[in-house]
């Protein structure tokens, strides 16, 4: 195995029997340290607090409604009968979708030996986080009455020691996403933990070396405990991997376990994975593109980084595709009426235009990455990704509003307008996951140094195993 | 540094290289000089490094496999035992105890949430981390072990250790850079701002639960905080109150008139009431006058309400009449159901009976219901048993059927009146189906048709002795849960 | 890595013939199977026609799934530009060809759809719908897709799209195998993406046609991902028990290693999770919903052997070899790893008995309480163990023509170095 010459900065091609380097330039280890610690140390640039100024009205604008929502209750939604589950629920379906790209890149593709996820795992488990952190919003003040969310622990109540009721979708939803984000902090700070030792090292203030000193543990680099540290890794791995599965296997019970046509179809767990695997690379990716060129790290973040994400986005993105088409084909030929009349109000009733763009935006728009030109020119990167994460979004909706607002009972049948509020809390949820986002960039290591470093010293060796 | 060092206690000495390859190079030679107290500080994880150094495989994946399998044990057992046996739900007819599909969820959950705190904590632990006082960390030049520097220690606890001897091997491997290892003699205390800081959050975290705690002791006569209107402040009106939307002001709103509840048109007074109110009239005219105003309201009466205002004076007076009853019931009741008694009208008894009435008094009427049942396992203190309806006082001679109506119409001591959920010819089947009920426990085998009787003895052997079979268990269980009571 | 590659960076060529050991099998294993499946479908007529029919077609499903997995694996480590499998890629290739002579043996399941009216699939037979007490609309739309010419030209379809695919991988990897030439691996790869879609596209639907429309009004949209779930299950244990053969009769002793071995375990692991994944996940569903059109499909599956059957599938084809292969020493013991791999093998066979069997008695519940007694396993076994043994001295005929590694595969030193840990 041999290291294929890059073309400047362009890594994508590589010769059978080469492999192409993931870190690029005449890069040393401290470059690497260089160029991701300067990202945190330097004073913001103007662009950041721009930005920050305007995620943090929105996420103050989020907080007001959420008040508001409180004092006046559930009402300010566009929930109406029979469209109980309206945009909160789909809200937090797509928060959680977006929240499984990062640990995917971490566990899964670590299972695998993909290197290429050094670079980039960092970025994308934070963003996992903040987007479980968005996506727990919604279910916690969705019934109006947040601070009576403790119902939902396994205490017996007061009065007539019953207990929660184990035996409820809703109630696997708690368990499943609290477990995921946890196990994704705690998989995400451990990674973080040899890093923050170099910003502790590398600080020169008093009170910045202490409070890195404190998040990093004390930790020294010891072969021994890089030893454990990487054995807790694999675990970890070996576990979160599964976890990411369940996590959208479950909320896709919420769906499927019902008798609603249009939700109870056996696919919905595996369909659910892909389409959550699909929009989380789509955030990754709408964020990562503008940020390794704004925040200089083109040569840690490389070009094939961004082609191997597209390509899952394409892969992905068919598989949800190639679901669409077998629900269809089964309601077809199950010959049950409900199923089939749910499909084909999907697609032509009432809600046919939020169905296309679905399709538009999820099935046709990632098919472009067929093409080499569009995988790896970023603003058609940023473009696509952009159009997959409204698609997704509209999927939930899709699946959420058809098919209730269309239930067995045609006298019930309604059409589900949103409120100021409904928008108002969308909008701020970006708010929300984009100061947190912007954040992280500031006060932690957006690349993962200890990893690329190791990435780096394969290079270097395979570099050497030419010379002989 | 190395001055210092002759007054400092003396952990060892390490070397810096500036490429993995020299660093693996030198352990490789630090191994194979004999050396064992050995170890490498590296940026990032060496490949090889373990075999290089002669570190041994770690023990760490025992901890989350344990960790893991316990979470599937306490999350399983948790859930069969609170939602299957403690207080079985029935969900969408599924089975108590095995709805393992349904567990299955929340079980894998709980094992990868607990195997992953094994395996992270498992780790720091077997670490030694945190530690942050570290000897290694007093060498500034250390700092760069963070970075793209590798370093290589050896302790001088090592059998073989000589600092020389060390020194001149390290020097062999090509390190540009030797150090000894000294104490770390920075001040361990905490400092002082820091604590200050952590004293001053905790004695404000107290503060709430404090505040909440004296709330819950004292006593006020204001009214309650409304931070969230929640439903205290239904919008909606309650019964006797005024509201402006109705030239009236009454927000109850009495029948459009000429209205007739379904059934009821035509109905006697007797059927109604139970009592015959002839004989009323004749013995106590005041009350049977009463009674007659209550039931007959005239139509275009603005009073009139079907369901409402005969509650409660009826309840005032079986009150009267219960009071009276230990005296001594004068109250001429319908002796017998006005109702013809039919094979249909005992089903529909039964049916309401199952409904309304076997919650409590039981679906054998023996007043031990799924409601008392459970009272009695919470130990609630306020509750008082229902009735057995087998008992001698409830008997047709003793208990006539007009005043069994009665008691179901307006309810007995705790017993509310079920005037407003039950239909009158209803309640009528549920006292005809009571003493259908109360005849099964009394009835002798003469009533059963002669060629039956055979194969009806024969059965109630059977079935006597299997009860004396589960009395006898059941009292043994009872025995050996009191001893054990008593035991603990 | 250094210290492996020099010591194979020449690997001689006689480590890649196969063994004149196995060579020789070939026109026996061939024999003897042809002989154990017409027994094998010769005693399941004992049952009658439908009985031994179904037996037939559970070998089919059997074999047809690890052909494909093989074919899927192929593809999969084209698409990923896998360097740790090369060497025992070759094995996969050997198999995946094997969709030629099932095409062949696909023959016998349209005899009966052409001369025997409702032999084997119930929508073939025209009583079906009155005993059932089906809407004739409904049947007619049904019909309309589940009859004799269409099932046959879809099958066309599908086996033309799997031949193509084995057949230009295979080419393309023997040819390889003299020149070396690295622009074949460019184009494999090249055609990998789409091949993988087709793949996924026809063997779902394959699934839906020639096993789930045996109950042809029941239907799953997840049934083709679980069949495709124990295809590459079982895949991956074909290539370890017949690398592990192979090395046993002396060929590529130092090309496979404990790596590799490692990294099926993994694979073989990670594919018995998801196996159980996806057939939790359909249970789940179907149990939670409980709406009897669905329903009837398990219910059958749980009355009497089946349902022991049933809970087998749970305990040994999930949670035993699970819990067998989870640790790092099994995995590193080549033998053991074979020993599981053998394992899951036959417990996939159980898994695709389950799916078909069951619909052998219809028309009335509880009919189908057992499994077809001790002549009815007799013949079950016969049957697939003919089919394997036929295929296997097919697989053994191709593979002395060729060689057992793609030792011209320009990833080839990269997979001899591979290292796990």
């Amino acid at each position: 195995m041999s290291l294929a010459i890059p073309q400047g900065l362009d890594n994508t091609v590589e010769q059978p029997g080469e492999r192409a380097p993931l870190v690029l330039g005449d890069t040393t280890y401290h470059d690497i340290t260089e160029s991701v610690c300067r990202v945190a140390e330097r004073a913001p640039s103007k662009g950041w607090i721009i930005g920050f100024l305007i995620s943090f009205a929105l996420l103050q604008w989020l907080g007001l409604c959420i008040l508001y929502l409180f004092y006046e209750g559930v009402g300010v939604w566009g929930n109406r009968s029979p469209i109980f589950w309206g945009w909160p629920i789909v809200n937090f379906v797509f928060w959680v979708g977006i929240g499984h790209a990062g640990t995917l890149i971490s566990a899964i593709l670590f299972l695998f030996r993909q290197e290429w996820r050094t670079s980039i795992n960092r970025a994308a488990e934070a963003m996992t986080i903040f987007a479980v952190i968005c996506a727990a919003t919604f279910p916690g003040i969705h019934v109006g009455r947040a601070w009576l969310a403790f119902w939902l622990a396994p205490y017996p109540s007061l009065n007539l020691w019953m207990w929660p009721q184990f035996r409820s979708p809703l109630l696997w939803d708690v368990f499943a996403v609290s477990t995921y984000g946890t196990v994704s902090l705690l998989f995400w700070y451990m990674g973080m933990v040899p890093d923050l030792a170099t910003f502790r090292d590398r600080s020169k203030n008093k009170y910045r070396r202490m409070a890195y000193g404190l998040l990093s543990l004390g930790w020294s680099g010891s072969s021994r405990h890089w030893m454990r540290y990487e054995k807790a890794y694999a675990i970890l791995a070996a576990l979160a991997a599964p976890l990411v599965l369940s996590v959208h296997t479950i909320v896709s019970f919420d769906f499927a376990v019902s008798q609603v046509p249009g939700w109870h179809t056996t696919i919905f767990p595996p369909y659910f994975v892909a389409g959550a695997i699909f929009s989380g690379f789509a955030m990754v990716l709408t964020l990562m593109v503008p940020a390794r060129s704004m925040l200089n790290l083109e040569k840690l973040i490389t070009i094939r980084h961004l082609d191997n994400m597209c390509k899952i986005i394409l892969a992905t993105g068919s598989i949800v595709g190639l679901a669409y088409s077998t629900e269809f084909f089964i309601a077809w030929y199950g010959q049950v009426d409900a199923e089939i009349f749910a499909f084909v109000n999907r697609a032509f009733g009432p809600y046919w235009w939020a169905y296309w763009i679905m399709v538009t935006c999820n099935v046709i728009s990632p098919q472009l990455f067929w093409f080499k030109k569009c995988r790896t020119t970023p603003w058609i990167i940023v473009v696509i990704s952009i159009f997959v994460n409204i698609g997704m979004w509209f999927e939930r909706f899709v699946i959420v509003c058809t098919s209730l607002s269309r239930d067995y009972l045609p006298s019930a049948w309604a059409y589900f307008t949103p409120t100021w509020v409904d928008w108002s809390m969308l909008i701020g949820s970006f708010g929300l996951f984009f100061t947190l986002f912007l954040l992280f960039c500031r006060l932690m290591p957006v690349i993962n140094m200890a990893e690329t470093k190791s990435t780096l010293a394969k290079q270097y060796h395979m570099a050497h195993n030419d010379e002989h | 540094m190395s001055d210092d060092s002759n007054e400092k206690k003396v952990h060892g000495l390490f070397a810096e290289y500036d490429s993995v390859d020299s660093l693996l190079a030198a352990c490789r030679r630090v191994r194979d000089a004999g050396y064992t107290k050995t170890d490498a500080f590296a940026p990032f994880a060496v490949h090889g490094i373990d075999t290089a150094l002669g570190i041994k495989p770690s023990k760490l994946p025992y901890i989350p496999l344990v960790a893991g399998l316990t979470g599937t044990g306490i999350a399983m057992l948790m859930q069969i035992w609170m939602n299957g046996i403690n207080y079985p739900y029935i969900i969408s007819g599924k089975p108590y105890v095995l709805s393992i599909p349904a567990f299955m969820p929340v079980a894998f959950e709980v094992t990868v949430l607990l195997a992953s705190f094994g395996a992270f904590f498992g780790m720091w632990a077997l670490n030694g981390l945190p530690r942050f006082s570290n000897p290694m960390f007093t060498d500034p030049r250390f700092d760069r072990a963070t970075d793209d520097r590798f370093f290589l220690f050896i302790d001088a606890k090592d059998q073989r250790f000589d600092a020389e001897g060390v020194r001149q091997l390290f020097a062999d491997t090509g390190s540009q850079y030797i150090n000894t290892v000294v104490e770390d003699d920075t001040p361990k205390q905490i400092p002082r701002f820091l604590l200050i800081v952590w004293a001053l959050l905790v004695g404000f975290s107290i503060i709430p639960a404090l505040i909440v705690a004296k709330m819950r002791v004292t006593n006020s006569d204001k009214p309650r905080f409304h931070i969230f209107m929640d439903m205290d402040f239904s919008p909606a009106r309650d019964a006797q109150q005024t509201t402006s939307l109705f030239a009236d002001n009454r927000a109850m709103r009495p029948d459009v008139p000429g209205t007739v509840a379904r059934g009821q048109l035509g109905d006697g007074l007797d059927y109604l009431t139970g009592i015959n109110v002839d004989e009323l009239s004749r013995m106590d005219s005041p009350r049977a006058e009463q009674l007659v105003r209550t039931f007959l309201k005239p139509q275009d009466d603005d009073e009139a309400d079907a369901a409402g205002p005969p509650a409660a004076p009826s309840a005032e007076q079986a009150a009267s009449a219960d009071q009276t009853a230990s005296v001594m019931d004068t109250t001429p009741w319908l002796k017998e159901n006005p109702l013809e008694i039919t094979a249909d009208l005992l089903d529909k008894g039964q049916e309401q009976f199952n409904i309304y009435c076997a919650v409590c008094h039981g679906r054998n009427g023996k007043g031990n219901g799924l409601v008392n049942q459970r009272a009695q396992q919470i130990l609630a203190q306020q509750w008082i048993p229902p009735a057995s309806l087998h008992q001698d006082i409830l008997q047709q001679d003793k208990y006539p059927d007009g005043k069994l109506f009665s008691t179901i119409s307006n309810g007995i001591r705790k017993m509310p009146g079920y005037s407003g959920q039950i239909k009158t010819r209803d309640r009528w089947a549920i006292v005809a189906y009571v003493r259908a009920l109360q005849q099964s426990r009394r009835a002798s085998i003469d009533l059963i048709p002669a060629d039956k009787r055979e194969e009806i003895t024969q059965l109630k052997t059977e079935i006597d002795k299997k009860l004396a079979e589960q009395a006898e268990a059941e009292r043994k269980k009872q025995e050996e849960g009191e001893q054990q009571a008593a035991k603990s | 890595m250094s210290e492996h590659s020099t010591e194979a960076a020449n690997p001689s060529d006689s480590a890649f013939k196969l063994p004149a050991s196995l060579s020789k099998l070939a026109l026996p294993l061939c024999a003897c199977g042809l002989i154990l499946l017409l027994l094998g479908w010769g005693l399941g007529n004992y049952h009658g026609g439908r009985y031994a029919m179904s037996v037939y077609l559970t070998s089919f499903i059997y074999c047809l799934t690890i052909t494909l997995g093989c074919l899927y694996f192929v593809v999969i480590q084209h698409l990923c530009r896998a360097g740790w499998s090369v060497v025992v890629r070759r094995i996969a290739e050997l198999i995946m060809v094997m969709i030629v002579p099932l095409a062949i043996l696909f023959l016998p399941i349209m005899v009966t759809l052409w001369f025997g009216e409702g032999t084997l699939y119930h929508w073939d037979s025209s009583e079906y719908q009155a005993a059932n007490h089906i809407d004739a609309e409904v049947w007619e739309t049904k019909s309309r897709f589940l009859n004799a010419g269409w099932f046959f030209f879809r099958a066309v379809i599908y086996f033309s799209i799997w031949a193509g695919l084995a057949s230009f991988y295979f080419r393309g990897s023997v040819r390889q195998d003299e020149t070396g030439d690295k622009s074949i691996t460019d184009q494999m790869q090249y055609w990998s993406g789409p091949a993988a879609m087709l793949l996924a596209l026809s063997i779902s639907f394959a699934a839906f046609d020639w096993v789930m429309s045996l109950a042809p009004m029941w239907f799953s949209t997840m049934f083709g991902v679980y069949l495709f779930a124990g295809s590459m299950l079982s895949a991956h244990c074909m290539i370890t028990v017949v690398a592990f053969i192979l090395q046993k009769n002396g060929a590529m002793r130092d090309e496979v290693t404990v790596e590799h071995y490692h990294d099926l375990a993994k694979y073989i692991f990670g594919f018995l999770l998801f196996w159980i994944y996806i057939a939790f996940s359909q249970y789940m569903l179907i149990w939670y919903g409980n709406i009897p059109e669905e329903t009837e499909w398990i219910y059958r599956r749980q009355l009497g052997s089946f349902g022991v059957l049933g809970l087998i599938l749970i305990f040994f084809h999930w949670m035993l070899p699970f819990l067998g292969t989870m640790s790092l020493y099994v995995r590193r013991r080549p033998t053991l790893v074979f020993g599981w791999a053998v394992y899951v093998l036959v417990l996939h066979y159980i898994d695709v008995f389950w799916l078909i069997m069951p619909e052998t008695h219809s028309g009335t519940p509880g009919a189908v309480a057992n499994a077809g007694g001790v002549i009815g396993v007799i013949a079950s076994v016969l049957c697939v163990l003919g089919m394997l043994g036929l295929l296997a001295g097919v697989v053994l005929r191709v593979a002395d023509q060729t060689k057992i590694a793609p030792a011209g595969d320009p990833r080839f030193r990269e997979s001899l170095a591979f290292e796990n840990i």
